[in-house]
């Protein structure tokens, strides 16, 4: 997996901007908007029998993948994704909940996903993920036969609350490595993750 | 092949350099006025109707050396074959699919539909004496199924005394047609046999692998019919057809097996005039339709089996009442019977229904027509049907009428859609009829085959509703001088509760279970164009062309809210749709346009014609995955088949014809499964 930390994409200036007042040294750190490419999730188990293994946890504010059992803010694994809140659904293997993160599926595009509809936001409980998996319920559409792809679906942002309170917005673009523009399900490696995500690392800043 | 085609131009070469007795042909049959009866269920003239209607002859079946119905009817303006994917070839008319279009043979109809289309293929055209086409909702005559329209062809009456033909077609792929008509008429008795065999062996648009794009087949047509006249005004017919079609079944390497059809229908009908005024007809119709399949594994041992049949019997009366020249009046009362055994039926289900219609035709002047009908259909399965329509026409002039009407079509939820409960034993998805969700959903949910419902088991509390359409036709015929003729028609289907399939649940094996639902609102609407030239006695050119919009309502607002969104490729960030993205339904293409040139050269008793059909692009699948067929989906480009064919007569009884079909040799082994590649094929005819 690499992490490119492509630019700062959108800079906010409104406290520099706002702030005549010398006294308001609250500094306010740029959003950050990165690309993630072939974050592999691997699953032990076909697909039709019971899945299982470990999950692949992830950082917004690093930007990295993490071992750590409390600094992390999503786990995947295959078409799963789990949010650092919550309690454990019951799926085989999945890491304890310690921090207060949440989620929820917005409808749009990065640029029109401006801020975080906090109304929205769930945990994952049991039985419930706030990232559903499933075709057509969660972030992505499965094919079937013929094809098998796993496509995500176009217009589908995530949006998260971080383990410690930050928000991040995702969108996945591919499940296949290398993010191929025709990807072959049957000739390219799946579950490599390839997705855009702007985090907003000032505490309590609902807007992106 | 092709060398059997060369002798056969060879043949036919020189068969026109041989001298012929220049016999002119002195009788005068032209302008015969064409009349229908499907359009009223009375004998009409064609050019008076207020409906929007079609004859097509037995001289242009001949001339185009037509062997099956889908073959013919995809020739005509606004009508497209599209395949099912049970493999049968159904018609799209005015933008409906091919479960909204009645077929009817000599006002009886066919059943069957056991993937919901209606394979024209099955339907020989070889005793034919015209194909009648009524565009727009009917059900006002005939009920369920009339939705899009009627299709009903008319089989041919034999010919005073002793006469009968033999026909022989055969062409690329090993295609055998061979038929024989034995007729006989006297002043109060007819009767006349019907015979056809038609074999292929198929054909192949992808190569590598060990399936068919088409298996080979072969089937059989028996048909008789006997007219007896008791007396002047009392007229008895009783017709029997039977169909077998048995065709190889190749699911993969190792399965292997068999499919086979049988098919029969009787028809009697009794028609007795009372007087100038009055006169009834008793008509009983029964039909049935099996279909069978099995697959046996590399060991020989049953792997699947599958069989179909449908019971449909039908008992009606019918009355005509005609007070005066101006004014008559139409009605009948009649009851559906119909059953279905089916593999993956968990019961064996079945319908009753009777039904009431009456219909009114008048001319209050000598410029106008009225039609003004209802039909009242009962049943024990869904709510009952009301079906009115009304129909005007008005005589501007000799040259130019205008003709209006607006009617109510529905289609009954069939069987499949009700009780199916099918798991494909190979891939494994399974679609359950919508009565059978509540039941089997928790079952399953039992057996851990379950990984989640997507859409709660309470959505199939309420009874599927019968899809149902108001249809609108506006038209005008403009007939400057006799051999010029154009019509125009403007047509808008509002239908409510179609029903679709849909995803319901994700299965644990990866699959998904599909049920039925009715989607709230679809439209079709457009227009359609026909000319006609008749340059000289020897020279016709025909030209047609549709428009048609077919859309989603919900989904067109699904656009318009900005709910839609795409990606370019699927790696790429998704953007938002605009309201003009939307395309519409699946499988409508735009613009469809045919020409025909039909020349005639008396001299050499030798006819030839050329036709060119094209429809335009139209989308398939959901390529994208949002759900909807928009701008950046893949789509099927628009393509054209150009065919040829000429006929001549030697000896007055012998005809000999050849031709080519699809010349560009078009395919798409992608998209399109029943477009074949050029076929050349050579025939004869024998009269006697």
């Amino acid at each position: 997996m690499k992490t490119i930390k492509l630019l700062g994409l959108i800079v906010l200036f409104l406290g520099f901007a706002s702030c005549s007042n010398d006294d308001d040294i609250t500094e306010t750190l740029p959003v950050e908007s990165n690309l993630v490419q072939n974050l592999h999730a691997p699953q032990e188990g076909e697909q039709g029998q019971p899945v299982f293994g470990e999950f692949v946890k992830f950082n917004f504010e690093t930007g990295q993948t993490t071992t750590s059992d409390t600094d992390w803010d999503i786990a995947l694994r295959g078409t799963i994704i789990l949010i650092n809140g919550g309690e454990k659904t019951g799926i085989d293997d999945e890491p304890n909940r310690t921090g207060n993160g949440s989620a929820y599926i917005a409808n749009g595009t990065m640029g029109s996903v401006i801020s975080v509809d906090a109304s929205r936001l769930k945990e994952d409980t049991v039985n419930s993920q706030a990232i559903p998996t499933g075709s057509g319920t969660g972030w992505y559409i499965y094919a079937g036969s013929p094809t098998h792809l796993i496509t995500p679906i176009a217009g589908t942002i995530l949006v998260f609350k971080t383990h410690d309170g930050k928000y991040a917005k995702m969108e996945i673009l591919s499940y296949y490595k290398d993010a191929p523009a025709n990807p072959d399900a049957f000739e390219n490696f799946d579950k490599y993750y390839t997705f855009n995500y702007v985090y907003q690392p000032n505490e309590g800043d609902t807007s992106f | 092949m092709q060398k059997l085609f060369l002798q056969t131009l060879i043949l036919f070469i020189f068969s026109l350099t041989y001298a012929q007795e220049q016999t002119k042909d002195s009788t005068v049959v032209e302008n015969l006025e064409e009349v229908l009866i499907t359009a009223t269920r009375t004998e009409r003239q064609l050019s008076s109707l207020p409906l929007p209607a079609q004859i097509i002859s037995k001289k242009e079946i001949e001339a185009v050396n037509s062997l099956r119905l889908s073959d013919i009817l995809s020739e005509q303006t606004g009508l497209t074959t599209v395949s099912d994917f049970g493999g049968g070839e159904g018609i799209q008319m005015q933008g409906l699919d091919s479960q909204y279009t009645l077929i009817l043979i000599d006002g009886v109809p066919l059943v069957g539909r056991s993937a919901g289309t209606l394979d024209l293929s099955r339907i020989s055209v070889g005793n034919i004496k015209q194909i009648e086409i009524v565009k727009g909702a009917s059900s006002s005559l005939y009920g369920s199924e009339a939705l899009g329209g009627v299709i009903n062809i008319i089989t041919e009456k034999p010919k005073f005394g002793f006469n009968g033909a033999i026909n022989y077609r055969f062409g690329t792929n090993n295609t055998h047609d061979a038929s024989a008509t034995l007729g006989y008429r006297k002043e109060k008795f007819s009767i006349d046999g019907f015979f056809n065999r038609f074999s292929t062996s198929g054909y192949d648009l992808v190569e590598n692998d060990f399936l068919n794009t088409v298996e080979p087949f072969s089937n059989y047509t028996y048909n008789l019919k006997a007219n007896y006249k008791f007396s002047e005004g009392t007229n008895l017919l009783v017709s029997g057809r039977y169909f077998t079609q048995s065709q190889e079944y190749i699911a993969s390497e190792e399965l292997r097996g068999e499919s086979s059809i049988k098919e029969w229908n009787t028809h009697v009908k009794l028609n007795h005039k009372y007087g100038e005024k009055w006169s009834s007809y008793f008509e009983f119709y029964a039909t049935n339709y099996q279909a069978e399949e099995f697959l046996n594994d590399s060991e020989e041992l049953l792997f699947s089996e599958g069989d179909f049949n449908q019971l449909l019997i039908r008992p009606e009366i019918r009355a005509t009442y005609n007070p005066n020249d101006k004014n008559s009046f139409i009605g009948g009362l009649g009851w559906n019977y119909e059953s279905l055994e089916r593999t993956d039926f968990s019961t064996k289900p079945e319908f009753n229904s009777p039904y009431i219609y009456l219909q009114y035709d008048a001319n209050p002047t000598e410029k106008i027509n009225v039609i003004v009908g209802a039909r009242f259909d009962a049943h024990n399965e869904y709510q009952s049907q009301f079906s009115p329509k009304g129909a005007i026409r008005y005589e501007i002039n000799d040259k130019i009428s205008v003709k209006g009407s607006v009617g109510y079509g529905f289609k009954a939820p069939d069987f499949r859609q009700l009780y199916f409960d099918f798991t494909n034993s190979t891939v494994g998805y399974t679609v359950l009829g919508y009565n059978q969700v509540t039941t089997r959903i928790p079952e399953l949910i039992e057996e851990g085959q379950i990984l989640n419902v997507v859409v709660p088991i309470t959505e199939f509390e309420d009874e599927l509703r019968p899809e149902n359409s108001v249809s609108f036709n506006l038209g005008s015929v403009y007939q400057p001088i006799s051999e010029l003729k154009f019509e125009i028609n403007l047509f808008r289907n509002n239908i409510q509760d179609l029903i679709d399939t849909r995803v319901i649940a994700n299965k644990t094996n990866g699959q998904n279970i599909f049920s039925y639902y009715n989607i709230n609102k679809v439209y079709t609407q457009g227009l359609e164009f026909n000319g006609t030239w008749k340059i000289n006695n020897y020279l016709k050119i025909s030209g047609g062309y549709q428009l048609l919009y077919a859309k989603d309502k919900d989904a067109e607002d699904a656009f318009k809210n900005g709910d839609v969104y795409a990606r370019l490729t699927p790696n790429s960030s998704s953007f938002q749709l605009k309201k003009d993205d939307y395309f519409g339904l699946y499988n409508r293409s735009r613009h469809m346009v045919n020409t025909k040139v039909f020349y005639t050269y008396k001299p050499w008793n030798l006819n030839t014609n050329i036709r060119a059909t094209y429809r335009s692009k139209y989308g398939l699948y959901d390529t994208n995955t949002n759900g909807y067929l928009d701008d950046y989906d893949e789509f099927v480009e628009g393509y054209a088949i150009l065919d040829w064919a000429v006929n001549k007569t030697i000896f007055k009884k012998y005809e000999l014809g050849m031709g080519i079909d699809n010349i560009l040799d078009f395919t798409d082994s992608q998209n399109i499964n029943n477009i074949a590649g050029r076929l050349f094929y050579g025939k004869i005819n024998i009269n006697f």
